[in-house]
């Protein structure tokens, strides 16, 4: 009969799952080994493979004959033994530890799958640092200065270029061009780079290359350039309007909804076009639709200061009163407004090697101030310039935390740690590197912009461009998925416009903080819960609307909790008690401010005749060692006094027998690091 | 002296070294070079979910032949392409479902209603029918091989997989065996007076049989001892039942409350899972051959795919024109549904709505297992899940949806408030899942 099985089952097990099929082998066996019937064969079979609860609350008269308990799963253990991984690739360290166990979410099925989540996030996380570890990088610029004596910002570009050599010298470049002072702007991978001058001429060239892609003369004043998600496409703030060109110079679109523009920024994961102007105006086009997506009145004046944050697409803007404003498209106000300078502002920019977190900005009161932008309260570090702010200062970070300043007839840059430590003199920090322009004549410095992937910063003056070497300042590993690759190909850069179209981000979602988006939202402060949680059933289940008004002020955090103050200043010993009730005076004091109600004003008065606890208690415990032990002839206030007094005793009395029932009669001692030594004697 | 060293980029590794090769691909695992990934990434999901919906498209085919309502279909256990179905006209239309032609039809298989068909080994069919017949076919012959009168109507039948027993469902439940003309034994509940509406043996423990019944009974016999062993009156009777292929002690019922019900045949005192989402009274039921899903096919003229252990948001099917589903099926592929109704139809659905068919490549499979992993990491965010969940219904469907909720709704706020005003303790919510067993029996 079994052969028999086997060959039917041979016949057909390709055609249904071999899962069920070993189960019907298995029954079958059984069969011929079991005389018991086959419905409790069934049962007695599955609970043995796997228990479907821990104790059966039937039984039947058939199954009195106790089978065989199996314990462990043997099909289970068989397999493990061959699946399981080998020892040597095995972590050591069990990276989900530190992943958070979401306790305090109920639904035991989402909570697993979160832990499930946030684990694989914690061991990738892990797996992510070690291989940034490990992995060789790209090797980035440097200058070392063998002795301390030295001073790496005497080198001057010929010692750089001489240092450099081979293909990186040729980094090193000088723009003679008359057509006033230029902007400067580069495509993502660094690539290709945009001019735009005053007097209107435009042009985008290959910088590898040498190769012009357009020129153009457009006989207007041109104020900025910027490029879009790559090469084949810029926008020129132009006298009255935006417009935008293809890489052979052709006229695509007039935006005309951008009115006499002045610095122009785009937003390549959210396709933003942005532009501010003399009116004062942030709006911000969506270059795939077409669409205005937002349009915001600063109110604050003619605008001429534009960055974006890279990591998290905010736009700050720079204003002539001195303030420095924050926007998102979503936020009809300045999401954050600071008063940066005592003047106009002259730049800004962000760093973009800590995530966004520094901001550099310059204005006509001659300083430079670095602020942290996760704390507004004043800045970091300041100092003034040497050219004393006469004419606009440019500002600018490169991707690996290079600041460079250009002010007067030079440009000044500085290294990362010595410009983001607070400093409480508004004296210099240590050059890095300096570059005087060759003459007066190429004053002023209007922009200043480090070429992605390279250690090109190129300066945008009255006589032309220069670019020039500033070892350490770029990025040096690449990333095709991302676009930073300076060799990207057609093919390459076709496919990866489709994909950033595709995970173009609504512009709704900008916000200060990128990663708000899939996180969990923090636990709600409202809780139904009006006993601390452990409560009755009964009290846990009432909404919170119909909960009475003290509970309900008690719930959402605005009950007056001075009572509760009291009762904790009472339990603290003596000579905390006057501070606490300092405190609590001052505390009563501020709640009183706008306040003024009479109904109130005159419960507060109320108030202050009831004897304060904690006034009381002081008063006790400096009775108590005196020896007033008759305390019903003194006053009311000192009888309830003792009465608190004796409720304080027994709850003491009633914790410390709580204690002894869980831990029994030893004191509970603290665990040592020798305690994992310590000999278990075993039962 | 000092030490200057300028970033220079090897052009060697970053382009293609001959004409037609790839370009290298270069990978910054910094995460600042990698700006919004989540944000990206949830805007991928969003599309995956998006594009899934849109690639929905789970009709595949009608199969026609009937000139009445389907009553029933049974699939050949080891064949993935054929599937047997009987009308109310009495005819009988064995199904080649990858070539969609009829390998078999007779027309006048049965005076009357054919109420049950099942596949007896290779190529033979049984039937049986409110003529009070069982039939044995040939498939290919117009004649039937053997022919087993009965006494009363036969609501269902179901044979062993492998060997020649068979069981009737009538107002007993009638084991025979192919090479005898009459019933080997009778099988019924010692009080039972009901109809028997359907009847199936387990499929690993082929000694197992399980009935469902008018008198809202679900009933499990054993024809070694060839009595019932145990008995479930429920709230509602169950029209259809089906044994899981992959755990055999689990159990998928179809009843007349709109629900369906999992038992685990350890533990009758209730369901395993309720499974809600119909409308109307549930016909039919199927697993799949996997076990991980089932389908379903109701009164209310949808057929609905369930995951196991997920008892809410099945995967909906509906057309303009397909009537009450009286019959549904699994084929044995797993891949597809198919549902017989009330307009005479058998129609053939995709088991995953979205699945396409025919040869995927390698990038596209990996594509799409991207996107469903995607969709399933984010199917917690608002909008995501929103389209994850969103089925469009038909209007009947959803108004009659509408109802129910608010029906259940009142009721419970009903419950609620009795509870309220009873004195504290007395009367306790009940679960859902005590409900709806009654009474067990043995």
């Amino acid at each position: 009969m079994l052969g028999c099985a086997c060959d039917r089952e041979s016949r057909i097990e390709n055609r249904i799952l071999t899962f069920a099929f070993s189960r019907i082998l298995e029954f079958k066996i059984f069969h011929l080994l079991s005389p018991a019937f086959a419905m409790d064969a069934l049962i007695a079979k599955a609970d043995a493979t796997k228990p479907l609860y821990k104790k059966r609350k039937r039984t039947h008269p058939s199954d009195s004959k106790p089978g065989p308990s199996q314990k462990s799963d043997k099909t289970s253990a068989s397999i493990t033994k061959n699946t399981s991984l080998p020892t040597s690739l095995r972590s050591r360290t069990d990276k989900s530890a530190d992943a958070p166990q979401y306790k305090h979410i109920a639904n035991p099925k989402l909570r697993r799958s979160l832990v499930k989540t946030s684990t694989h996030i914690a061991q990738s996380q892990a797996l992510l640092s070690d291989a940034i570890d490990l992995l060789p990088s790209e090797e980035t610029g440097f200058v070392q200065a063998e002795d301390t004596m030295e001073r790496t910002w005497r080198l001057s570009q010929v010692d750089i270029v001489k240092e450099a050599g081979g293909e990186a010298a040729r980094g090193r470049l000088e723009m003679k061009l008359d057509g006033g002072p230029y902007r400067v702007r580069y495509t993502k991978n660094g690539r290709h780079m945009a001019i735009a001058g005053r007097t209107g001429h435009v042009a985008s060239f290959d910088t590898l290359t040498g190769a012009v892609h357009s020129e153009l003369q457009l006989g207007e004043t041109c104020s900025d350039v910027v490029f879009l998600q790559d090469h084949s496409f810029y926008a020129v703030a132009q006298q009255k309007y935006v417009f935008i060109y293809d890489r052979d110079g052709v006229e695509i679109h007039k935006l005309k909804a951008h009115v006499s523009p002045t610095r122009l920024e785009f937003l390549p994961y959210h396709w933003l076009l942005a532009s501010v102007g003399t009116a004062g105006y942030l709006k911000y086009q969506d270059t795939s639709t077409g669409q205005l997506v937002a349009e915001h009145r600063t109110a604050l004046g003619s605008c001429s200061v534009l960055a974006q944050n890279p990591q998290n697409a905010v736009l700050y803007l720079g204003h002539q009163n001195g303030c420095v404003t924050l926007w998102t498209p979503n936020l009809p106000h300045p999401a954050v407004k600071v008063l940066a300078h005592l003047g106009p502002l002259s730049g800004v920019s962000i760093d973009p090697s800590e995530s966004g977190r520094y901001m550099a900005t310059t204005g006509k009161d001659g300083s430079v101030k670095v602020w942290d932008c996760r704390n507004w309260k004043g800045a970091v570090r300041e100092w003034t310039l040497r050219s004393g702010g006469k004419g606009d200062a440019e500002v600018e970070w490169s991707q690996k935390g290079v600041l460079a300043v250009g002010s007067g007839g030079s440009v000044n840059m500085y290294t990362s740690p010595s410009i983001k430590t607070p400093h409480h003199s508004s004296s210099q920090p240590p050059l890095y590197l300096t570059h005087p322009l060759p003459s007066a004549s190429h004053r002023p410095i209007t922009s200043l912009r480090f070429a992605p992937l390279q250690d090109i910063l190129t300066i945008g003056h009255a006589k032309g461009t220069s670019s020039i070497l500033v070892p350490g300042a770029g990025e040096g590993g690449m990333d095709t998925g991302e676009g930073l690759d300076l060799y990207e190909g057609v093919k390459g850069r076709r496919e990866r416009e489709v994909r950033g179209l595709l995970d173009k981000i609504q512009p709704d979602m900008i916000t200060l903080d990128p990663e708000i988006v899939g996180s969990l939202a923090p636990p709600s402060k409202l809780t139904i819960h009006t006993n601390g949680g452990t409560g009755s059933s009964r009290a846990a289940e009432i909404p919170f609307a119909r909960l009475p008004r003290a509970e309900r002020l008690r719930v959402s955090g605005k009950a007056d909790l001075t009572e509760e103050l009291h009762s904790d200043a009472e339990s603290a010993d003596g000579s905390d008690d006057t501070r606490k009730k300092v405190d609590n005076e001052a505390q009563e004091k501020r709640k009183m401010r706008g306040k003024g109600k009479s109904l109130k004003r005159y419960l507060r008065k109320q108030r202050k005749n009831v004897i304060d606890p904690a006034a009381v208690s002081n008063i006790f415990f400096f009775l108590y060692p005196l020896g007033f032990t008759v305390i019903h002839n003194l006053s009311p206030c000192i009888a309830s006094v003792a009465i608190r007094a004796k409720i304080e005793k027994q709850k003491a009395e009633r914790k410390a027998e709580i204690r002894k029932a869980k831990y029994g009669d030893e004191p509970q001692e603290k665990s040592s690091a020798l305690d994992r030594f310590k000999r278990v004697s075993k039962e | 002296m000092v030490k200057i060293s300028v970033l220079q980029h090897d052009l060697s590794s970053h382009t293609a070294t001959r004409p037609g090769d790839p370009t290298p691909v270069s990978r910054n695992l910094n995460p600042l070079v990698h700006p919004f990934s989540r944000a990206r990434e949830r805007t991928r999901a969003l599309n995956a979910a998006k594009m899934d919906r849109m690639f929905a498209k789970p009709f595949v085919g009608a199969l026609e032949g009937h000139v009445d309502a389907v009553e029933v279909l049974a699939k050949q256990g080891d064949s993935i392409s054929t599937v047997a179905s009987g009308s109310w006209d009495g005819g009988v239309i064995v199904h080649n479902l990858s070539q969609r032609i009829q390998m078999a039809r007779l027309p006048q298989g049965h005076k009357g209603k054919v109420t049950g068909l099942s596949f007896a080994g290779d190529s033979r069919l049984l039937s049986c029918g409110v003529d009070c017949n069982v039939k044995l076919w040939k498939i290919g012959s117009d004649e039937p091989v053997n022919v087993f009168p009965g006494k009363y109507a036969f609501n269902s039948i179901d044979h062993q997989r492998f060997s020649s027993i068979f069981a009737t469902a009538s107002t007993l439940v009638q084991i025979w065996d192919e090479t005898k003309s009459a019933p080997i034994s009778n099988l019924t509940f010692p009080t039972s007076t009901e109809t028997i509406s359907s009847v199936r043996f387990n499929l690993s423990e082929s000694s197992i049989l399980a009935s469902v019944g008018s008198d809202r009974t679900f009933t499990l016999y054993d024809i070694r001892t060839g009595k019932a062993e145990r008995r479930v009156v429920m709230q509602m009777r169950a029209n259809a039942l089906s044994w899981s292929p992959t755990f055999p002690t689990n159990i998928l019922l179809a009843s007349e409350d709109h629900n369906l019900y999992t038992f685990d045949i350890r533990r009758l005192d209730a369901p395993s899972l309720i499974y809600k989402g119909h409308v109307a009274a549930v016909m039919s039921c199927d697993w799949s051959p996997t076990g991980t899903e089932f389908v379903s096919g109701g009164w209310d003229r949808t057929v609905r795919i369930w995951q196991t252990g997920q008892g809410h948001s099945p995967e909906v099917y509906h057309t303009k024109r397909m009537q009450r589903v009286t019959s549904t099926l699994f084929t044995t592929d797993a891949r597809f549904v198919l549902s017989g109704s009330d307009d005479g139809n058998v129609r053939i659905w995709k088991g995953k709505a979205s699945e396409r068919l025919g040869i995927v490549t390698a990038r596209e499979r990996a594509a799409v297992e991207y996107r469903s992993s995607l969709v399933d990491r984010w199917k917690m965010d608002k909008e995501v899940g929103k389209v994850v969940r969103t089925r469009h219904l038909p209007k009947p469907v959803y108004t009659a949806n509408k109802l129910k909720n608010t029906m259940l709704e009142s009721k419970r706020v009903k419950e609620e408030r009795r509870r309220k005003h009873t004195r504290a303790g007395e009367s306790k919510p009940k679960p859902e899942r005590k409900k709806v067993v009654l009474v067990e029996q043995t």
